[in-house]
């Protein structure tokens, strides 16, 4: 396999992947299957965006939020079994068991955990132990553009976060679990180690003061855009909202099996933070994974971290091993 | 890639009691229904054994499959099986062809120990939802302290300017409101009050989930994997 230049990189030579939107198949099928999966995204966005801002205070709460979040991922398992991007992403019972599990992993455990050590108390604490106030100017701003700076805020930050993850070994060994998922669905952006989800949790939106609206309107706006990232279905997805917002196409290439794509496309829903640091590619990929698409089971995900660590530990300080590298194969190379 | 230096030879393969000869057993015949999915295929007239086997033997082929076959017995192992592995729930399982008075029979019995997951999945969640009441008992009503902390922080809030930009009024979005002491924000106060910080109904709703997805699994599974070896024999 050669691979594709892309700047200073070759993309592809271990696995392959298709650069370049040109490349990339467009829906088939008949003009009402064209018209829905090139209009869908858009639509659902700006009418997430009208919704949001106009509506009475009575209804524009988190339980709606919540309501409306889950009827859409059931509305788009849905468009899954109707367009799929690749049959060999199909969704199967035990697919949908395990990634299940690990939303109910974030709805329970996790999220007490949050309450507790999570990035807002932490930051609660250092507020009032430093007798700061919060950013309360921001409240001032239109509408739009607090919910614009919500969602910069925190996906600029967890850009940073996730692409330390690929490039500082410690952190590696928590996100590497989530780069063992060998196909994307609806639910998969919930499959990972414990640890990791809480890393890639943290933000710092916890020092600003917003409107509840605006924080609302980012949700709409976050979920509108990032529930594409994990999704198994073919979309003509408009030119400018390829160049603005992560895609699936973009975040399959970061799960490809080739090392060199996953270090690519590290932003949440901003694809453009990406093309600010030069890390964005586009295209896609189907051959999705580790260790050449190995599954890992439930049990290994979560104790993976752990005995990874252990062993380079070992390798690094025992006795026996003395002689191998502190890093596995799996190991990143320094940031291009 | 199949690991043929793993392969099973039938006097140490997982399962010695060969398909349905394990009524010997039928306490562990009571419960192992929960993992275990058991079946059967008449074969074609004339079909043999080693012709049965010939055209399952794909089933076998997947990566993480180690299988051996002895005459009229097949047995398998899985291990990390791939997403779209048509066995991608079984983890060990033991096929055997039986001449019968009527004709030739495949049966078959897999191990499952996703669908023993998702079984105890239920338990798992309620725990969560126990734990999360509780640490809420733990942690007690809060202490005057906390109150007048809370109550502070609920005056700065109810002090804040909260107006809409004039571009918002222009476009016509509705106005802030102050907190208001509704039934709903009194109710919420209440449950404060009684130390209940965290709501445990997520992790009951889990738990109702994954009893419906065992249900859907054990009967959509087990019927998957008969008409697949059903088709499979008959091509």
């Amino acid at each position: 396999m050669n691979g594709v230049r892309v700047g200073n990189r070759v993309i592809g030579a271990q696995a392959p992947v298709t650069i370049g939107w040109e490349n990339v198949p467009r829906v088939q099928g008949g003009p009402i299957k064209q018209f829905v999966f090139t209009y869908f995204q858009p639509a659902v966005l700006f009418a997430m965006i009208a919704f949001w801002y106009y509506a009475p205070n009575s209804i524009a709460k988190a339980s709606t939020a919540i309501g409306i979040g889950i009827a859409f991922k059931v509305l788009l398992l849905a468009l899954e079994w109707v367009n799929p991007r690749f049959e060999s992403w199909q969704l199967t019972w035990k697919e949908c068991v395990t990634d299940l599990f690990y939303v109910g992993l974030g709805y329970t455990i996790l999220n007490m955990v949050d309450n507790y050590i999570g990035a807002d108390v932490i930051l609660e604490g250092l507020m009032a132990s430093f007798d700061w106030a919060k950013f309360s100017w921001f409240t001032g701003l239109p509408l739009l553009v607090q919910a614009f700076a919500i969602l910069f805020i925190f996906d600029f930050g967890q850009y940073w976060m996730h692409r330390g993850m690929h490039n500082w070994y410690p952190l590696w060994l928590t996100h590497s679990v989530h780069h063992y998922i060998t196909q994307l669905n609806i639910n998969k952006g919930a499959v990972g180690n414990p640890v990791e989800l809480f890393l890639i949790g943290l933000g710092i939106g916890g020092l600003f003061d917003f409107l509840p609206r605006a924080a609302l309107l980012a949700g709409a706006i976050g979920m509108s855009v990032g529930v594409y990232q994990h999704i198994n279905v073919r979309f003509n997805t408009p030119a400018w909202w390829r160049y603005l917002f992560n895609t699936t196409e973009h975040h399959s290439l970061h799960h490809s099996q080739d090392f060199e794509a996953t270090r690519s496309n590290y932003a949440s829903t901003f694809i453009f933070i990406d093309r600010m640091f030069g890390t964005c590619v586009d295209g896609e990929a189907e051959l999705l994974g580790m260790e050449g698409g190995r599954r890992m089971s439930i049990r290994e995900q979560m104790s993976y971290p752990f005995t990874e660590g252990w062993k380079t530990m070992k390798a690094r300080f025992g006795k026996a091993d003395a002689d191998s590298g502190l890093f596995g194969e799996t190991q990143p190379v320094r940031a291009e | 890639m199949i690991d043929r230096t793993q392969m099973l030879d039938t006097t140490s393969h997982p399962l010695p009691d060969h398909g349905h000869s394990d009524q010997s057993k039928p306490n562990m015949r009571m419960i192992d229904w929960i993992w275990t999915v058991r079946g059967s295929v008449p074969l074609a007239p004339g079909q043999s054994a080693a012709e049965a086997f010939d055209r399952l033997e794909p089933f076998f082929l997947a990566p993480g499959t180690s299988f051996d076959r002895a005459g009229d017995t097949l047995t398998f192992t899985k291990k990390d099986q791939l997403a779209q592995d048509r066995m991608s729930i079984y983890d060990e399982g033991i096929l055997q062809v039986e001449q019968n008075e009527g004709g030739a029979l495949l049966r078959y019995r897999m191990v499952s120990k996703a669908l023993l997951f998702c079984f105890l999945a239920p338990l798992l969640f309620v725990a969560f939802g126990q734990l999360i009441v509780g640490i809420g008992l733990l942690e007690g009503p809060p202490t005057a302290a906390e109150k007048k902390l809370q109550e502070e922080k609920k005056k700065e809030e109810e002090k804040k300017v909260r107006t809409l930009h004039p571009i918002d009024q222009f476009l016509g979005a509705p106005a802030p409101e102050k907190p208001k002491k509704d039934e709903k924000s009194k109710e919420k106060d209440k449950e404060k009050e009684q130390g209940n910080k965290q709501s445990p109904t997520s992790a009951y709703v889990f738990a109702v989930l994954f009893a419906i997805l065992y249900g859907v699994g054990r009967v959509l599974e087990d019927r998957l994997i008969n008409i697949r070896f059903r088709r499979s024999l008959s091509d």
